[in-house]
């Protein structure tokens, strides 16, 4: 059995000794009687290498495959070893929250290059340090914008992971949910709709990029606040919502050298215009000086926080994803902008050419609009099919949405030979 | 020390992807960026920022960790061999759940062992922290009120002394916050309870042990007089780590429980997250758990959806890759170990407070597995305050307990040593307390410009918060 | 001449404008104040009831009005240097038409109320 302790059957004596007592369950004298007697089973433990045996036997039962083109909000992506290598250092695994930032200006830097990253490509002016996952992140930041008079109006192209965690948020506050039919694939915001707030992504569930520009125009003219939720990733091309003139960009950086682990740990980000500032929800790293004037980073403007406001606070997050933000610093430090680039031209450039091929194989484009790495295609009552064909080669086809159309995902992990091996089974099952 | 962006050089590079095998795709340009500025370094150079990041940072394995309320136990290494395992780490979330048997095994057993430990019926593991599992907990409080027709349970009831996340994620959950008189031992005032609890309230949202370390000796009555008035009783499992494998909140009268598994079941904390907070609950709560569950057929798990659920939490299954740590860690332990896992926190936690406890402790009982104290004799007396003597101990090589916190004592020190803490780090931090208290009488000025040691010294707080500078 | 509330705010009549602040001892318990939510000129503001907020490092102080009226104007120097409001005499906002609330204290009444 495992046990991690440090204490000796000698030095237990002696500490029981100290505090006059005899037995250990002495200590527990302040549990009432009935409690006490109560006996339920307890199992015995393991050896460190009979756990990993157990454990390692559970993974294997899971399928592995040579090649994956699914997508729909978890990504697979190459993860450079030194982004594993530095993350896994214990003072970054194991410390606590930076609440005492004299023994956490490492973890507290790194906070703030993060946040500096993420502003920088979102165009934003603040970020915080972190949150669950885009679907917490996009909810998050509907609650902050809305108010209580008015919907908050979104689209059926976003996530439907996200769109339900929407529900589930703005529910629980009495603020309504509108959910507007985005008809061709693409969102169009109609006039009158007296929004408080609009959530849009680009690219969007079906990997379309849709005019973020138009979209908050036409909202921001109504009066509503604009809430963009973007892969990361594709803002290593494209315009930033900040420069589209949105309020806030939430998403999740998954991308930025997180597995895909079974769908957690990634990595919720928010990032807004300043005026933002004291109304955000969860953590915030800041820049100061210490008491010789050097340079100093700190948890700032901590009041919004549930450990002081209590009821009155921004939010009840308290734990966020902190370590998958450090793992996106150090991932976007290694990549630096070209790499970036590169990595999100491969994708789009993969997406693109599968796409066309698949097309000349007879799986149609289902929508019209320009994509980043994710696109869909429609091959009527043949969608489980071709997955199933592909499964049986060990490769992980697009997503079925339905009977007839699929969802492909591309990355850099796809090389040509796997792409035009998946066209080939594609062609065979139709 | 330079940031990472100040240690920029243009043009160079770290790691490069792999070439492009099919034709380049380009954008039309009015989609396109016109800049990116990212650090611009070689691999040896990130590996070096890094390197010099994590030296700066206090991590368990870095010496005593005594931080209460936060259950800072040492976190087995070899479990980040298993949830690195390419079988976990490669799955994919929305693969068929035929090709991810392992991962739903380890959510049905993980559940399971879960539902043992705290004796509850139904379990859900999609929260990501603690303060996500308290939300989740109170949405489906409302849900189930409400599907007994009973709209006007709109409040509940929190301790003064509670943790901030109780109030914040009750006024998420739509709900009214009531707070609760505490007695001067940190338990529940019952005369405030029986006044407070009636057709309006919901549930109770109590700590056990309690934020003083002590466990609440009426829990039962506490139940009697909740369960009376109609509501619920929740338990915040923040302090299970006293008590897993002893006592169960299910058998202490509680309806629902969120576990920490990043503080009770050795998941790291990470600097901050990701955590994972799951929700059990009693068979008459598990149809208002969140979409999807995990049901066990003939043919194996798959996924399902309830008519009754509050819907869904977050995206996918919550945090996989750190729940598999703490289903490791059971596996490990066994319920014999995690008994004495317990035991041994509680006798840790008794023996410090014992050596140290002539300094102006809180409450004259045996604690459970963390204890305050109150600095605010000595503030009095000679004008250091606990954040000195916190910063002191920084200076000795000892991570700071929680500080200001809980609130209803002035001045306070809580200290969690938890369970895998050696005598020897226990007896040095009795030693550290005394020298410091000695100091603050002889030479209160070296406390309050500490810590001396330390990469820099106390920064300005103030200055941060009024000019926020948050990007660089 | 101030009067003062027991939740430690001031007002002071002149001109026929009633203009709050807080009291020196309320601030040296809020410890150094880094941000002020000054209320909106033109919001009404209810003797008793909470009208604006004052933020430290750690704490949020909610500042009850001692006085039921609209706020006529808001002390613009406190957006950029907040430490100010803690600064003996220094007003936070005034408001036209006022109502006093009852059982006000003079200032002598209130430092006895303090020991």
């Amino acid at each position: 059995m495992a046990d991690y302790l440090s204490i000796t059957d000698a030095e237990r004596a002696e500490m029981m000794k100290l505090l006059g007592i005899t037995k250990i369950s002495e200590l527990y004298s302040d549990l009432p009687r009935e409690l006490r007697r109560k006996k339920f089973a307890l199992s015995d433990g393991r050896s460190q290498q009979e756990t990993y045996a157990a454990l390692a036997e559970l993974a294997a039962k899971n399928a592995t495959y040579r090649s994956i083109f699914r997508g729909a909000g978890s990504y697979h992506h190459y993860i450079p070893s030194a982004v594993k290598s530095i993350v896994s250092r214990e003072e970054f695994l194991t410390s606590y929250t930076p609440y005492q930032p004299e023994i956490s200006q490492g973890l507290l830097q790194a906070t703030f290059e993060f946040q500096t990253m993420m502003c920088e490509l979102t165009g934003m002016d603040v970020a915080t340090a972190s949150h669950y996952s885009g679907a917490t992140a996009a909810a998050e930041a509907c609650v902050m914008c809305a108010d209580r008079s008015r919907p908050v109006v979104t689209f059926d192209n976003i996530d439907p992971d996200t769109l339900e965690t929407l529900g589930t948020y703005l529910k629980a506050r009495g603020i309504e949910l509108k959910v507007l039919h985005a008809g061709d694939g693409s969102a169009q915001y109609p006039s009158g709709t007296g929004a408080g707030a609009v959530y849009f992504e680009s690219p969007n569930y079906y990997g379309i990029l849709e005019d973020v520009n138009g979209l908050t125009s036409a909202a921001k003219a109504e009066g509503a606040k604009v809430i963009v939720g973007c892969n990361p990733l594709s803002l290593a091309l494209f315009k930033s919502p900040g420069e589209c003139g949105a309020d806030v960009a939430v998403g999740d950086a998954q991308p930025f050298g997180m597995p895909m682990s079974f769908g957690g740990p990634y990595l919720g980000y928010m990032a807004a215009r300043k005026e933002f500032i004291r109304k955000l929800p969860g953590r915030i790293v800041g820049e100061t000086t210490d008491a010789d004037g050097r340079r100093a980073f700190v948890l700032t403007l901590q009041t919004r926080e549930q450990h002081i406001r209590r009821e009155k606070a921004t939010s009840n997050i308290c734990s966020n994803q902190a370590h998958c933000a450090l793992t996106a610093a150090v991932y976007l430090s290694l990549t630096g902008p070209q790499g970036l680039k590169e990595v999100a031209t491969k994708c789009a450039s993969n997406a693109h050419y599968l796409a066309r091929e698949l097309s000349h194989a007879g799986a149609k484009l289902f929508y019209e609009g320009e994509f980043f790495h994710e696109f869909v295609t429609v091959t009527p009552g043949k969608a489980s099919k071709i997955t199933a064909a592909l499964e049986r080669k060990d490769i992980l086809g697009g997503l079925p949405l339905d009977k007839h159309r699929i969802l492909w995902c591309c990355t850099e992990m796809n090389g040509k030979a796997d792409m035009d091996e998946v066209v080939k089974t594609v062609k065979e099952a139709l | 020390m330079k940031t990472v962006f100040e240690k920029s050089v243009k043009g160079r590079r770290g790691v490069q992807p792999s070439a492009l095998d099919v034709e380049r795709y380009d954008y039309e340009s009015y989609r396109l960026r016109e800049e990116l500025v990212l650090p611009e370094l070689s691999e040896p150079e990130v590996a070096a920022h890094y390197t010099a990041l994590s030296k700066r940072t206090f991590g368990v394995d870095d010496g005593f960790y005594p931080l209460g309320s936060c259950t800072m136990k040492y976190n087995p290494k070899l479990h980040e061999e298993i949830a690195a395992l390419p079988g976990f780490a490669n799955a994919h979330p929305l693969a068929r759940a035929d090709k991810v048997q392992g991962c739903l095994a380890v959510i049905d057993t993980l559940s399971a062992y879960l539902a043992g430990i705290t004796g509850m019926d139904g379990v859900t593991l999609q929260p990501c922290a603690g303060a996500h599992g308290e939300y989740t907990a109170l949405l489906m409080v409302r849900a189930y009120h409400r599907s007994r027709g009973d709209e006007k349970r709109t409040k509940v009831l929190i301790p003064d002394s509670a943790h901030g996340t109780n109030p914040a994620s009750a006024v998420m959950a739509g709900f009214e916050v009531v707070t609760l008189r505490s007695a001067p031992d940190g338990s529940v005032d019952l005369d405030d309870l029986k006044a407070k609890a009636g057709e309006d309230t919901a549930a109770l949202m109590l700590t056990n042990p309690s934020t003083l370390g002590l466990f609440e000796k009426n829990v039962l009555e506490i139940a009697g007089i909740v369960h009376g008035a109609g509501a619920l009783m929740y338990y915040d499992g923040a302090n299970l780590n006293a008590i897993m494998g002893v006592v169960r909140p299910g058998d202490m009268g509680f309806d629902l429980v969120h576990l920490n598994l990043h503080k009770t079941f050795s998941a790291p904390h990470g600097g901050g997250g990701p955590g994972s907070g799951p929700v059990c609950c009693k068979a008459e709560l598990t149809p208002f758990l969140p979409d999807p569950q995990i049901v066990r057929t003939e043919k194996g798990f798959r996924f399902g959806r309830g008519d009754w659920s509050v819907g869904r939490v977050s995206a996918f299954y919550g945090n996989f890759g750190v729940y598999v740590k703490a289903l490791a860690y059971i596996v490990a332990l066994g319920g014999k170990g995690l008994r004495e896992a317990a035991e041994t926190a509680v006798l840790n936690a008794n023996y410090l407070r014992e050596k140290i406890s002539y300094f102006y402790p809180v409450g004259d009982r045996r604690c459970m597995h963390e204890f305050v104290l109150s600095m605010r004799r000595l503030r009095d007396e000679t004008g250091v305050t606990a954040a000195d003597v916190a910063k002191g101990l920084i200076d000795r090589g000892i991570h700071p307990p929680t500080m200001y916190f809980p609130l209803i004592v002035e001045d306070a020190l809580m200290f969690e040593p938890t369970e895998t803490a050696s005598k020897e780090m226990l007896d040095a931090a009795a030693d550290a307390l005394k020298e410091i208290i000695a100091l603050a009488y002889s030479d209160p000025d070296a406390l309050r410009s500490a810590p001396h040691t330390t990469p820099v010294r106390r920064p300005d707080e103030a200055a941060a918060a009024r000019n926020p500078v948050v990007k660089g | 001449m101030k009067q003062y509330t027991g939740t430690h705010e001031w007002v002071e009549l002149r001109d026929g404008a009633a203009y709050v602040g807080i009291s020196a001892h309320a601030a040296h318990e809020l410890g150094e104040i880094v941000y002020v939510d000054l209320p909106e000129p033109g919001a009404a503001v209810t003797a008793g009831e909470p009208c604006c907020e004052l933020e430290s490092v750690k704490a949020v102080a909610e500042v009850n009005s001692p006085v039921s009226g609209v706020v006529d104007a808001v002390n613009e120097e406190l957006a950029d240097s907040p430490e100010k409001a803690g600064e003996e005499g220094v007003w936070i906002y005034s408001v036209s038409s006022p109502v006093l609330m009852d059982g006000l204290m003079s200032e002598a009444e209130y430092k006895a109320s303090l020991e």
